[in-house]
């Protein structure tokens, strides 16, 4: 019966020890899948190459139905499941914030830690500008914290917030995903670049 | 048949065997910490021995006495119409049919008031509806039913209705606490059997 973590009160340092060898296996999957190539990132925005919206939505819906498969076979207890708190001011400027510093760096936090493991340099410069900008906002936290915290919503699920099901919210986020994939396909065909794409 | 088509046939049929999943969160608190503690603060959780004392002595049907204490101190008295679900086992499955009736109003008692107090937050903290404690447990029982005499000259019609109410309940439960140990089992298994024939059906 899962989360393990909860259930069999493993050690601090054991909790750590699974995480490290959870990241690396992250990290080498983010690595495999081309995304320590800031190209490809970058290829999300102009349309040439969708491999970041298949990868993460896949993982999403991958993680959504695995868990209510565990769920249903008693092996999971989602409701012990940590359920990020919503801060909606946070996240839509926050959401903002990161978007425009993707397509600038053409990187995200994690994708950018895994190019910097194989040495690129811009990856390197992208992770050092992210610091920086975690160091200002410490030192600013004061001034912005009333926005920050304002518009706090809970533990919100958006499942309950439809009123729907958790199993009917995972058919509609598959039906979803499986609609932009096609999108994304059409997208690749319509915006496609050869030149960039052959290299990558 | 194109790979991509397959793909999304697949993901689309995992999706709908999932929407028709019923969803069962295993077990755990629906109530919050500050919830629970405004319900057993109003003290509408509880009921005084002389109340439990009426309803088993009219048999009550809406009302379920759960006896939270080992079996073996279960067996050697309880209060008769009671069950016995041990503190300890409290969370087993096989109780779950008992706990799950929203009309039953379940009376937890122990030898205090604790054991029986943290059950009622475990129950109610799972969803439970109903849910109520005995105060003072089976000690007070003792002290209030078994126990208690009246020593004035004169009683009043409402003294002697309480004390009649405690008469009635003290001779039930030294009826069903002086049969022997193997009718007492028998009777209790009579009573399972009954409860989970009522507790079957759809859902």
């Amino acid at each position: 019966m899962g989360p393990l973590s909860i259930v069999s009160e493993f050690p601090e340092w054991l909790n750590l020890l699974i995480a490290f060898f959870i990241g690396i296996g992250f990290g080498f999957a983010l690595e495999q899948a081309g995304f320590s190539s800031s190209r490809r990132l970058a290829g999300m925005f102009y349309g040439y190459d969708t491999t970041v919206l298949k990868v993460f939505f896949t993982a999403a819906i991958v993680a959504l139905a695995g868990s209510q498969l565990l769920s249903f076979f008693g092996l999971l207890n989602l409701k012990l499941v940590f359920v990020n708190p919503y801060y909606a001011n946070s996240a839509i400027l926050g959401g903002i914030i990161m978007g425009a510093g993707f397509i600038m760096g053409g990187y995200c936090p994690g994708t950018g830690i895994s190019a910097m493991s194989i040495g690129k340099i811009d990856a390197m410069v992208f992770l050092l500008g992210g610091m920086l900008g975690a160091f200002l906002f410490m030192e600013t936290y004061p001034l912005i914290q009333s926005i920050a915290m304002e518009n706090y919503k809970g533990n919100m699920r958006i499942d309950e917030w439809l009123g729907v099901s958790p199993g009917v919210f995972t058919l509609l986020l598959i039906i979803a995903a499986v609609a932009m994939f096609w999108i994304a396909e059409l997208a690749e065909k319509k915006f496609s670049r050869p030149d960039i794409t052959s290299d990558i | 048949m194109n790979v991509r088509i397959k793909y999304s046939l697949l993901l689309l049929g995992v999706g709908t065997i999932l929407a028709f999943l019923p969803f069962h969160p295993s077990d755990s608190f629906l109530l919050k910490s500050d919830e629970l503690l405004s319900v057993a603060a109003s003290g509408e959780n509880s009921f005084t021995v002389d109340q439990v004392a009426r309803m088993v002595n009219r048999e009550d049907s809406t009302i379920q006495l759960i006896d939270l204490r080992e079996a073996s101190q279960f067996k050697e008295c309880n209060i008769p119409g009671s069950i016995n679900i041990p503190f300890s086992d409290l969370l087993n499955p096989m109780w779950e049919g008992t706990f799950n009736q929203r009309n039953l109003r379940k009376i937890f008692y122990g030898n205090g008031d604790q054991t029986a107090n943290y059950a009622w937050a475990i129950a109610t903290g799972l969803g439970y509806k109903n849910n109520y404690i005995m105060k003072g447990g089976l000690n007070e029982w003792f002290k209030t039913v078994m126990l208690s005499r009246f020593e004035g000259e004169k009683i009043s019609p409402a003294e002697n209705a309480l004390y009649e109410t405690r008469f009635n309940a003290r001779k039930a439960f030294k009826q069903i606490n002086s049969l022997p140990d193997s009718l007492k089992s028998r009777y209790f298994k009579a009573k399972n059997i009954k409860q989970m024939k009522l507790d079957g059906g759809c859902q």
